[in-house]
């Protein structure tokens, strides 16, 4: 492994997330508050060192290996979270340099988890930029930086690939480099559009920005203390639900539609399926559940519960009610779903619901085998057969997925959590959806959390983002061996 | 460019690598799934899994879009299937390699007009626009160097007329001369000189010392007359030595024994021997082991003049012409199929090392160069590539003299050919549409100077 080489590619990621941070400082110049020279020293430090270590270690030719990639990414995201929180920490926005740091991980996972307590008293500059962490984190920082810069053949597709695992199987176009801009520009034509619906549906620039930052990625950070119930419209609402949505469907079916003008890929994909009927069902329940047990009228009920879905399984976190006041079977049904997650390829996290999908078919297969061994019965999804392989890495994924969640619950409760907020934090970490139940519901935070706690947290989101395997295989000892 | 490529053996996968190198967008049709995974932890391209003589496959790889679709599959049929659905599906140019000589060769009298015999396969009916076979391909490079006074390879252009060949300097009197000063009995362009594995592009004040290979442009008619300045001739070869009884063995042993060259030719296996034996009427057939050094003795393989190892093992050749060296044989020349390998060979005393794989991507690399090049094959390894243009009347470059047009660093003009005149070196006149310009160049020059013909 050349440590040199990846020395190279992170300085230049960090001089990348320099240059965004210029767009807050000219925000924070513009409303003349006083927190416009953190940013511009943060700036000033992410370009110097960034740009220090690129210089520092040439790299002459030669690809980028499998290795040197995981690396890159997990280094990458690493230090794009702690560079990240500078601003925080220059402007003096928390007490503890754990909170800042929280918040900036908690951004480019676009988990949306906050350890503020009052988010309106802040700096508008400040809330732009975690909505802008997220934005960055949505679509991926390695897959923007792939799409920008001209590099390395097969290292690029390394890289794609750590970052966004499940992609081998969704590569849209012969060079890796064009699907990432692909899908680039299609989640940056996406964001133009919700921000101009919303500044035409009355938002202030301001709001209309940090929302939109926000929605695209499913992130979940807002400018308000109320989160999207505090403009109080249905036409936003109604904004942020569709784009939200859209936000969780797989990037590669709008790459069909738009650049190949397949619609049929659309319209037959059996995940887009599954994942339309789990929004409509579930919501449907719950909001059943909700005029039953809390008497609210249908229309109420059904409005409240359906924004409520959409934004926990596309894992955005955004919130028109406080979900924790709700009674125990949607409280209870929102957690599932937050385990469930949106679609693969989109920007959505969790477990994704093709996962889900694959696992019921084997379990169906393993259940008609178990009456009759001698039936051969493939695994079908779509016209398309799933070899053993690709379903042995599904049922690996999600038995890890299992364990991170059980390993985090326990950590979480040795710090003192009751269980049920022990629980649903590290849901909401690993899945990047934001909000809790109980202690860490919608309608409070994570500040009061002790600082091991939230470390670990921070590490749960960090290795949900990534879909565990690309942060963990830097645990395995043969990873580092043999350089 | 889009180029689709069916077949991932060792040629498809080469020919992958090599255009993923240039910048091309490549997908790759492959039916094992397997290899696909191989395919992905090694290029940027996307791989589709499926049977490429299929019309939903080649769908699926967006055929309709392709520039180029090259059919290397194992098959012969096949990949005249797979050009075939391309082309109506289409896709703009299309190559199959076809082994099989009957396919292409095989003539037969139309009975309206008995006179005028016809291929039975007519490529264009087939949607082929080109076939390439790596074996023939070897074969006609090693009866070149094998008929030649000189143990090098050649490569012929503007039908012939010129010449870019590789010398060995093993004598004295050149060396530690600069070029400048070197007396040439002919115009001629030194285009290339290959020191210690690295390509040079030299400058009038640089050296040649022993052991350079160095690679020459001249007129065809006066090629033979440059060796003798580099190396002492070698005498004619009057008997040839094959170990292996592939078809590379049995293609050049066929035309050899044409020329009244004795052949011998070793092959490990009796039905293989059996074989040979019966299609070659006087060629020596032998049954044995090539590495034994009792039995090469014993078959008097010392006193021959050169040893061809075309087995199937790559290892196995270089050894037993090693082998073949050190008992006295003065030629050796290697078939491997690994690219890696030639350099390495060459370092350590084999004479010359030729790969089918290198001869294809030679035969289809002006394919991917825009600009009207009509060839363009790869010297000294895939480090350096010849490349001869038909400049056309709107190219960048036409009209223009070649200090004018600003040619890349990297490359030189070593020939221009107008009309039946051929100029070496090429003067500094203003370039007409028509002429053929040859231009040597480093691969990663190519795109610039592909741009000055466009």
């Amino acid at each position: 492994m050349r440590i040199k080489v990846v020395c190279h590619y992170l300085g230049l990621l960090v001089a990348i997330l320099g240059f965004f941070m210029l767009l807050p400082l000219v925000w924070s110049i513009l409303t003349g508050d006083p927190v416009s020279a953190a940013f511009a020293t943060s700036a000033a430090i992410c370009a110097a060192f960034g740009l220090l270590l690129w210089w520092l270690t040439p790299v002459g030719e030669g690809k980028l290996s499998r290795r040197e990639a995981i690396l890159v990414v997990a280094g990458g995201w690493i230090l794009a979270s702690l560079f990240g929180s500078l601003p925080y920490a220059l402007a003096g926005t928390f007490t503890s340099y754990t909170d800042a740091c929280f918040e900036s991980v908690s951004g480019f996972t676009t988990t949306g988890a906050t350890v503020l307590t009052s988010i309106e008293t802040q700096f508008e500059s400040i809330l732009l930029w975690r909505s802008i962490t997220q934005w960055l984190g949505g679509m991926g920082i390695i897959t923007l930086f792939v799409a920008l810069f001209p590099i390395l053949g097969i290292g690029a597709a390394h890289l794609v690939e750590a970052e966004m695992p499940g992609t081998e199987a969704g590569r849209l176009t012969p060079r890796i480099r064009d699907t990432a801009r692909a899908v680039w520009l299609l989640y940056m034509g996406f964001s133009a559009l919700e921000l101009i619906m919303l500044l035409i549906a009355g938002l202030s620039p301001f709001h209309a920005l940090t929302v939109t930052f926000s929605t695209m990625p499913t992130g979940g950070f807002t400018g308000t203390n109320l989160s999207i119930a505090a403009f109080d419209s249905v036409f936003v609402e109604g904004i942020v639900i569709f784009f939200m949505m859209m936000a969780g469907v797989n990037f590669g079916l709008f790459y069909f539609l738009l650049w190949k003008r397949q619609a049929r890929q659309l319209l037959r994909n059996p995940e887009l399926k599954v994942y339309f009927g789990l929004l409509i069902v579930v919501s449907l329940l719950i909001a059943l559940n909700l005029s039953a047990d809390l008497g609210l009228s249908a229309g109420e009920a059904f409005r409240q519960s359906f924004f409520q879905v959409v934004s926990v399984m596309t894992t955005t976190g955004f919130t028109t009610a406080n979900f924790d006041i709700w009674p125990t079977f949607a409280r209870a049904a929102l957690l599932m779903l937050m385990i469930v997650g949106a679609s693969a390829g989109s920007t959505g996290g969790a477990l994704k619901v093709i996962r889900l999908v694959v696992l019921i078919k084997y379990t169906y297969n393993q259940a008609i085998r178990a009456f009759n061994p001698r039936t051969v019965v493939p695994l079908r999804l779509g016209k398309a057969i799933l070899s053993d392989r690709v379903v042995s890495r599904v049922i690996g994924m999600t038995v890890l997925y299992f364990l991170t969640l059980i390993g985090g619950f326990l950590v979480m409760s040795a710090v003192g959590l009751d269980h049920e907020t022990a629980l649903s934090s590290v849901i909401a970490s690993v899945g990047n959806v934001g909000p809790g139940l109980a202690l860490v519901g919608p309608a409070a935070n994570y500040q009061f959390i002790p600082p091991l706690g939230k470390i670990v947290l921070m590490g749960c989101m960090l290795v949900g983002r990534l879909e565990l395997f690309t942060m963990l295989v830097l645990f395995t000892p043969s990873f580092w061996k043999w350089r | 460019m889009y180029v689709i490529i069916a077949g991932s053996g060792i040629v498809g996968f080469h020919i992958a690598s090599l255009l993923t190198e240039g910048k091309h967008e490549v997908t790759v049709i492959e039916p094992s799934e397997e290899v696909v995974d191989s395919i992905h932890s090694q290029l940027d391209v996307k791989t589709v899994l499926g049977n490429a003589a299929t019309p939903t496959v080649l769908r699926e790889a967006e055929v309709s879009r392709a520039n180029l679709v090259i059919a290397v599959t194992n098959n012969d049929e096949t990949n005249m299937l797979v050009c075939f659905l391309a082309k109506e599906l289409g896709a703009a140019m299309t190559v199959a390699r076809v082994r099989n000589p009957e396919y292409t060769g095989y003539f037969v009298s139309a009975a309206k007009s008995p006179s005028a015999p016809r291929k039975i396969i007519r490529p264009k009916s087939l949607g082929v626009d080109l076939f390439i076979n790596p074996e023939v391909e070897v074969a006609e490079k090693i009866k070149g160097v094998l008929s030649s006074l000189y143990p090098s390879p050649v490569e012929s252009f503007a039908d012939g007329r010129v010449q870019i060949k590789e010398f060995r300097v093993n004598e004295g009197e050149l060396t530690d001369k600069r070029l400048q000063d070197i007396v040439f009995p002919h115009p001629c362009v030194v285009a290339a000189i290959l020191r210690g594995g690295e390509i040079i592009l030299p400058g009038p004040d640089e050296y040649i010392t022993m052991g350079d290979h160095v690679y020459l442009v001249a007129r065809s008619d006066s090629m033979d007359e440059f060796g003798g300045m580099f190396a002492r001739p070698q005498r004619p070869v009057r008997s040839v030595v094959f170990y292996g009884g592939g078809r590379i063995g049995f293609l050049v042993a066929e035309s050899l024994e044409k020329q009244e060259i004795a052949v011998k030719i070793i092959a490990e296996t009796n039905s293989r021997c059996q074989e040979i034996a019966a299609r070659l009427e006087r060629a020596t057939v032998l049954e044995g082991d090539a590495t034994d050094r009792d039995f090469l003795i014993e078959q008097g393989v010392p006193s021959a003049d050169a040893f061809v190892a075309a087995t199937e093992s790559d290892e196995l050749n270089i050894l037993c012409s090693l082998l073949t060296k050190s008992l006295g044989v003065p030629r050796n020349i290697v078939v491997t199929n690994k690219p890696g390998y030639i350099p390495l060979a060459e370092e350590i005393g084999v004479d010359l090392a030729v790969s089918p794989l290198l001869q294809v991507a030679s035969r289809i690399s002006h394919f991917v160069i825009h600009g009207g090049a009509i060839a363009a094959p790869f010297i000294g390894g895939k480090d350096l590539q010849v490349i001869e243009f038909v400049t056309s009347a709107t190219a960048h470059i036409a009209q223009r003299s070649l200090t004018e047009a600003g040619l890349p660093r990297d490359a030189i003009a070593a020939a221009i050919v107008r009309d039946d005149k051929v100029t070496i070196p090429p003067n500094d006149s203003v370039i007409r549409p028509g002429d053929h310009v040859l231009i040597v160049s480093r691969p990663s020059a190519t795109p610039a100077v592909e741009r000055l013909f466009k």
